[in-house]
Parts: C-alpha cells; structure tokens; sequence
C-alpha cells in the first residue's frame, strides 16, 4: 500500500516540478500581435470552419451559449470624440500550470507530450469545474446535442470529432493538424520544420498577427517573438504559464510606447 | 411433429428462404455503389485531401482559393499561398462560402411559376422544359422584333463570363447587359478616369506606406479587397525597417478600421470632400507642395480654407492644418477615400479631392502611394443602371428580363419602387441558387452552380500593381440538379438557333473558357515568354489556380492636373433629405461587415460571428451616441423607430459610443428591404 502511495506521490511531483514542460517534446505556442490584429474575424469563422463548431442558433446565444473557441474580446474606452477600441483574440491558453487540470475529477483533461492542454471527450462527464476553474473564460459546454442540418453535414471535417451533449470543449490549437504534420515528418524521416504547423486561425489571419509554432526550437519564428520588448501574457500573475504570448499595440504618439 | 409436417416446413421455409434471396438481391442498390472504393475514382483516396485552387466569388475582390475536398465533399476553404491578391489569407464571408455550396435553403432543381407572381408557389420541371420555356421567349421576341426589350441584370461580373454574356446579348440583339450591386466602385473608377486618366482602380499600397489618410474607407472589412488591404495594414504597422506607420480615419461613424486608427477624425458626415479640399489647401498655402502649377492649384481651392472648412466639418482648424503637415511631411504617405464618402451627392468630389491630396504630396507613381494599374479596358455606361431598367420597366419597355445572383428587390430603398416595376415585366427568369426577393418575382427559375461547382475565371480589379488573373475551376461535382450559368447561355444559344446558335458554337462553358485562355495566351507576351506550350500552360493555370507576371520594378507615373478636374469639384457638402427641424438626426448605412449588401445573410456562420465593432450576433441594431440616447431617454435594447421623408425603420438600439451624437447609423445588409 505505502508503495502505491508513493508512485502516486513520485508521478505528482514530477509534474509539480518548476519547468518540468521542459522535458515535453515541444512547446507549442502562439504569438499574437496585437499591433496588427485589426479584429476582422476571420479567425473566429476559421475556427468554425475547421473544428466542426456547432452552430447554436439566435435563442441558445442570448443565453451565452455560443461555441466560439477562439473569440475576440472588444473593449472601448473613452467617450465621444476621444474613443479608443482595442481588440484581443482569445482562445485556451494552454497554460503550462492549467488551473482545469487540477480540477477535473477523471483526467478529461490533462496536459499531452507536446505542452498542450487536451480535452478528452470520451472521457468528459461535464462536471464544469473546469469551466469554472479557467480564468479566461475559453471552456464551452454543450448543453445540448446541436445538429447539423442536412446537407451541411457534408462539410463537417472528418479528422475532428462532432461532440454531443454533456462534454466540455474548447480550442485544441488544431492538434489534428499538429498530428497529421507530425505523423508526415515521422514518415520522411524528419523533425517537424518550423512554420509546417498552422492552426485554422492562424493560417487565415489576413493580417499575419497570429504565428505558431515551438518555443523550444531557439530558431523558431515564435522563440524569436517571444523576446520582443512588447510580450506579455493574459493575466500573467495567477501563476498559469500560458502558451499563448501577445505582444502589446503600440502608441503613435511618437516616443513608440506601448499600451497597456 | 410428423416427419411429412417437417418436410413440409422444410419446402415451405426453403421456397421463402430462396424468394427472400432474389426479392433481397433485386431490392439492393446496384453493385457499383458497394464498391466504390475498391476502385477509387483517380482524385480519391480515402482520408487524404485534394486541394483544388479556385477563386473566391462573395465579394468583387478577386481573392485566389484552395478548397480542402475529401471524398468528394469540400470540407474547408483557405487562401491560396501564391495568389499575390490574399497571399493565402482569406476574410470570414470567403471562408463562409462553402456554406453555400451545402446550404439547405438552395434552388435543387428549375422551378415554374404556379399561380399568381410573387405569392411563391412554383412547381419543378426538367432542364429541358426549363430550357425550352425561356428559349421559345426569346424566339418569341426577337421574331416581334422587340429583342432590344430584353434585360439581362447580373452581379458585378468580370472575365470570360462578362464576355460569354455580352455576346449573348449582342447576338440576340439587346444592348440591354447591366451589372448592379447596392455597394460598388464605380465612383472610384469615374475619379481615377478624370484625375489620373487611368481606366481602373490603382493600387494603393498601404503596405509600404507611413502615413495613411483614410476618408471612409473601411478596408479591414468591406473596402474593396479587404483581404489585400488587411494584409497591408499588418506589413504598415510593423514593417521590417522597424517605422511603424501611422493611420488617420476620417469617418462620422467609427468603423472597424476607424477602431484600429491612430487618430479617429469624426467629420459631419458629407463634408469629408470640404475637409480633404481644406488639407489640399493647407498643403499649398504652407508651403509644402512645391510644383510649378502651385498657384492654379491655389485659384482652384480658393473657396477652401481650412477656417471655413471649419465651420462645415466641425473639424478644428489646427488640426487641419496638423493633418496637412504631416500628411505631406512624412514619406511615403498615402490618402484613400470610400464607402460612404463615395456614396454622398458629392461623392466624386470627394474622391477626386483625394487624388488631389496624393499628388500634392507626391504619392503618385510611388512605392507606398498610388500605383496605377494598367490594361483597366472596362468601360462603364454609367447611364445603364437600376434607376435605368426600373424606369424601363414602368414604361413597359422590358418584355423578359434574366436576372443573375443579384437581388434589387431587397437591396433598393422601398422609396424607388423597384418591385413594382418589376411587376410590369410580362416574363422574369432567374439563375439564383436562392430564393431571394427578386427570385421569387420570377415566372421561372433555372439555378446555377454556385462558384465551388463552376468554371471560370477573374482579372482583378483593382489589381497589385500588375495583372492578376484567377482561375476558377469546379472543386466538387454538382450538388444538386443545377448547371453552370455559362453552360445554361450556351444551351440557350442552342435553342434559340438562327444566327445566336451560330455564334456560340462551343458545347460547353469549359470549352470556351479554354479557348477563351487560349486567344490571351497567343495575345500575351508575358505568357508566351514563359516558354510553355498552351496546354502546359493551361495545366500551370489550374494547379496554381491563374496566372500573374513577376512582380513589375517600373511604375507608370501619372499627372493630376488642375485643368482636367476643375469640373468635378463641387463648392457644397453633400446634402441630406428632410429640413433639420423635423429630421435633427443624420441617418447613414454602411455594408455590414459579414452580409455585405445582406447576400451572406442566409449562412449560419456569419450569422452566428459576433459584429466586430458591436458584437451583436443573428440580427441587425441601429447604433446611437450615448449622449443621444440619454437625452431621448432611450436605453440600449430598445426598439426605436428611425423616420426619414423617405419612410421608417425600427430596430434595437446598440449604444455606440463612437458614432457623432447627431448621427444614427444602420448596416446596410440587413434593412434595406425593409425600408418602408
């Protein structure tokens, strides 16, 4: 029994450990530049588009219960004339100390190999103390079972999974395609090539604000924006370590500084 | 049991066991429908996807596409890498676009009118009576000698297909061909015509540019290739040479773009042409523009200083001058002007302004200003529009009219009575994949492919600087029991017979569009320099889904001078309809940044996509000032009336904190129809 206890202790600990993603195979991440992120949108539909995102319906979103994984967070301050917008895309952060993973009562999600944050829908039996434990907000919950009127059914992606009524979602940073690209380097014999991975929203963003890619590679694009002077991350202070870098608008006011 | 009884069972269960087996055997789909995957068709192998480029029809950008198609069924859209339009990006409506291929709500077969116009029954037909039925019509016509009364009314179309159309109409003897959309550039073209004596819209090349002049020009959303221009933004604000470039927006109401500005400048709205003018003037009268011509430009805008602009605009007279100093002190600048802007009374003015602006400071002909682009042959007959064919139509002067993936019905204010004279019209067919309001005034209904199913192609306009063509070809086999609307002209061709037969001889769309390519191949010398035979370049064509020169270092200058655009300036701001008393309110619209002109309001996706600037979802607001509201005592939600002498709306109130208080705002997409 003391045995049993403590490899549960031991296999604890390990992920307890500061930096223990480091001993991961990657870390993904996502660099998004809020200086050039003009709120478009063509994010959010490519997610859809992608991720087989049911659509709810004008009744089921006046109760807030609207899909989007990825969504784009307004905020405007000011009043008339002096009013500023400023727009933040939002998804699940894949944070390295994910508050959900604590909570989850049967590891529906759990950290993977490569630094993600998984949900596991088979697993899920839609307890919510994820959604309730994440402080950005990203977890979506299927109240019930959406259907996808015929014939647009034809276009549902058939390397994601349609989810049914009772499981939690959200943003997975389209690991179908961080698979299919892994499972096609394995097969040539090769490393993963920086910028071969581009989810959905990053591969649509018109204005090129989103980039991808590992942030153990040093060469990497996102290894290199991780070290401009304008990072920073959503609310770095709960101690969450998330994957996801923005790096802030700049003022135009002539010395370039940044928002805050 | 007896052994007999059992014998019996035995022959009885035997004789049933072997009819169920041939009843089974004959029931059964046929073998081929088993099996298909045993031998795959050649495109086909399970779980892997075919990317197919095409092109990208929700809007007149012209953007290329790839189309993700797995067993048959295209799965996604995304922007085609090599297209130097979108760069392989691709705007929310673009990506939408499957959802009209596979959308519930579309035209599966041809449709004949029962009962009485307008009440929506119609019964399903074949193609060929379908056929047969609007070819006897236009025999009919042309026998009566009445073929120049009939009208072809379609989307903005360019390419071979506008070609395909115009000889069809030609050969039957009308002149009759229109293009209309509620939103387009026509303005845009008319102002670079006269300023630049340049037949198309040029490139501006936001991306290079440090100081952007924006009057009302929402590229991140709507303004003519936003994809392009979005892309641009992201170079402008953070360019390898580390300059960020800054962004002004002129505009009443804050629009997207005006979100992400530097400077939001909130004009009255119709005095944005005033106030670029007062800028021209500033430039000149503080001495930054340096040209020989300085003092006719002077005599020119003579009525426009930047202190009487001030009292139009309500735009400080410093800042004007501001504006004015850095506009044509930092290098490369740039100034555009649309959307509304274009849309005033004056709008030409307005626009023309805006050339005056990029020629004071320089911005002609150079890298971060304007680029002309070249080969524009359109010409437009600014004479033949909607107001045209309506007014026609009144005086009973259209006997058929074809009606192509347009819908005035719902996008013409209810004031211009377009439904009415439509119903003067004794014969209406339409090639609508949707039952649209102009559809559903149809005696008869010959859907066509949408743009996944069809071929095709684009030549981009405005284009990059150099030309830009764009094939599209059908990444999915029909969907439904509909046909390609160049293959359904050439049909008609073929029945209507005599001399219209003659000229449209080939048997299919695909057939002409090839041989269409084949006559630009031979023409070009670009083309023909790339030392491929025609069908190695047409093979070229479809895997990198058009074709486009290398990129051009030369660029054509143009003059704008005083002289040529005296005439197009005009010495008022636009006006608006009602005297102030009993209308104290401006009322603008705007094309809603996902439904466009309200096209793309029948896919779930962009309905379910909150509004960028509002985030409302499924449905449309009228946006108010907040200090508006609180002295009208309305709160947010609730449904108020806006009246103007032309009729009234009601839709929910959205607090809008970047809108003039003395002006209300509605998107365009959505209510027009219902203006009553």
């Amino acid at each position: 029994m003391a045995g049993f206890l403590e490899r549960i202790t031991e296999r604890l600990n390990i992920y307890r450990e500061p930096g223990w993603y480091k001993k991961f195979d990657h870390k993904w991440t996502m660099v998004i530049d809020l200086d050039k992120c003009n709120g478009c949108g063509a994010c959010v539909l490519a997610c859809y588009a992608e991720n087989n995102i049911s659509v709810v319906g004008k009744a089921d979103c006046d109760k807030s219960r609207a899909f989007s994984w990825l969504r784009i967070e307004r905020y405007v301050e000011g009043e008339y004339p002096d009013v500023k917008v400023k727009f933040i895309p939002i998804m699940c952060q894949h944070c390295s100390k994910a508050p959900c993973e604590t909570g989850c009562p049967v590891y529906a999600t759990y950290h993977n190999q490569d630094g993600l944050n998984v949900q596991v829908y088979n697993r899920c039996v839609g307890t919510f103390t994820c959604a309730t434990y994440c402080p950005y907000d990203v977890r979506r919950f299927n109240w019930r079972t959406y259907k996808f009127e015929q014939p647009l059914d034809n276009q549902l992606n058939p390397d994601v999974t349609v989810r049914e009524m009772g499981v939690m979602e959200k943003c997975t940073f389209c690991i179908q395609r961080i698979r299919g690209a892994k499972d096609k380097a394995k097969d040539e014999g090769r490393e993963v090539q920086d910028g071969e991975i581009q989810p959905a929203c990053v591969q649509s963003c018109p204005t090129g604000a989103m980039t991808f890619g590992d942030l153990q590679n040093p060469g990497s694009e996102v290894a290199k924006l991780a070290k401009n002077p304008r990072r920073y991350r959503l609310l770095e202070d709960l101690n969450t370590d998330p994957s996801a870098i923005y790096l802030k608008r700049v003022m135009n006011d002539g010395a370039g500084t940044h928002e805050e | 049991m007896k052994r007999r009884d059992f014998l019996k069972i035995l022959g009885v269960g035997s004789v049933g066991t072997g009819l169920g087996y041939f009843f089974g055997k004959a029931s059964k789909p046929p073998a081929a429908e088993l099996i298909p995957y045993l031998n795959p068709p050649v495109d086909v192998i399970p779980g892997v996807a075919n990317w197919y480029p095409s092109l990208c029809t929700q809007c007149s950008a012209g953007c290329g596409i790839h189309v993700r198609v797995m067993e048959g069924r295209a799965k996604k859209i995304e922007g085609n890498p090599l297209h130097p339009i979108n760069k392989g990006k691709l705007c929310a409506r673009g990506q939408a676009s499957l959802q009209a291929l596979y959308n519930p709500d579309r035209i599966k077969r041809p449709l004949k009118r029962k009962g009485d116009r307008g009440k929506g029954g119609f019964e399903e037909i074949s193609w060929e009576e379908g056929l047969s039925i609007l070819s006897k019509n236009l025999v009919a016509l042309s026998e009566k000698g009445e073929a120049d009364k009939l009208y072809l009314l379609t989307s903005q179309i360019r390419g071979s297909l506008h070609n395909l159309l115009d000889s069809f109409m030609a050969s039957c003897g009308s002149p009759n061909y229109l293009q209309y959309e509620l939103f387009q550039n026509r303005n845009l073209l008319h102002a670079s015509q006269v300023t630049m004596g340049v037949n198309a819209i040029p490139h501006y090349d936001i991306a290079n540019t440090k100081y952007l002049l924006s009057f009302g020009a929402d590229f991140s959303s709507t303004w003519i290739s936003p994809v392009s221009y979005s892309y641009a933004y992201g170079q402008m604000r953070q360019f390898d040479d580390g300059i960020r470039g800054k962004l002004v927006q002129i505009e009443p109401r804050m629009s997207l773009t005006g979100a992400n500005a530097d400077e939001w400048v909130p004009a009255k709205p119709g005095t944005e042409g005033v106030l670029a003018l007062a800028i021209a003037y500033a430039i000149i009268e503080d001495g930054y523009y340096q040209g020989s011509d300085a003092a006719s430009w002077n005599a020119l805008l003579s009525g426009y200083s930047p202190k009487d602009a001030a009292a139009v605009t309500e735009v400080a007279e410093g800042r004007i001058r501001e504006i004015a100093k850095e506009f044509a002190q930092t290098r490369p600048s740039l100034a555009i002007g649309g959307e509304n802007m274009a849309r005033y009374e004056n709008g030409m003015s307005g626009l023309v302004a805006v050339n005056i602006l990029n020629h004071l400071a320089g911005n002609i002909g150079v890298r971060g200003g304007v680029i002309p682009n070249s080969g524009g042959s359109r010409t437009i007959d600014y004479k033949n529009n909607i107001t045209a064919l309506a007014a026609a139509a009144s005086a009973s002067k259209v006997k058929t009219l074809l009606v192509y993936n347009t819908n005035p019905v719902f996008t013409t204010p209810k004031a211009m009575k377009t439904e009415e004279s439509l119903r003067n019209i004794p014969f209406i067919a339409s090639f609508s994949s949707f039952m649209d309001e102009t559809t559903a005034m149809a005696d008869l209904i010959l859907p066509a492919h949408t743009s996944l199913e069809d071929w095709g192609d684009d030549f981009a306009d405005p284009s990059v600087g150099r030309p830009v063509a764009t094939i599209m070809q059908p990444a999915v086999s029909p969907f439904f029991n509909t046909m390609g609307l160049g293959d359904i002209i050439l049909s008609l061709a073929k029945g209507v017979g005599g001399k219209v037969k003659d000229k449209m001889k080939w048997n299919g769309f695909s057939d002409y569009l090839k041989d269409a390519w084949k006559e630009n191949y031979s023409k070009d010398k670009d083309m023909l320099s790339s030392a491929l035979t025609f069908d190695e370049f047409w093979n070229q064509l479809l895997t990198r889904g058009g074709w486009w020169p290398a990129e051009q270092v030369k660029v054509k200058t143009v003059a704008v001078t005083p002289k040529s655009i005296e005439a197009h300036i005009s010495k008022i701001s636009s006006r608006f309809e009602g005297d102030e008393k009993g209308f104290p309110l401006y009322f603008t619209t705007y094309p809603h940044s996902s439904y466009l002109d309200g096209r793309g309001a029948n896919l779930p996706w962009l309905q379910e996509m909150p509004d960028p600037m509002t985030s409302v979802v499924w449905g449309s607001w009228i946006e108010v000032n907040p200090m508006t509201a609180s002295s009208l005592g309305i709160k947010e939600g609730d449904t108020v009336t806006v009246e103007s002498p032309f009729g009234k709306i009601a839709a929910h109130v959205y607090l809008y904190p970047g809108i003039r208080p003395d002006t209300v705002n509605e998107q365009g997409g959505l209510i027009v129809g219902w203006i009553s």
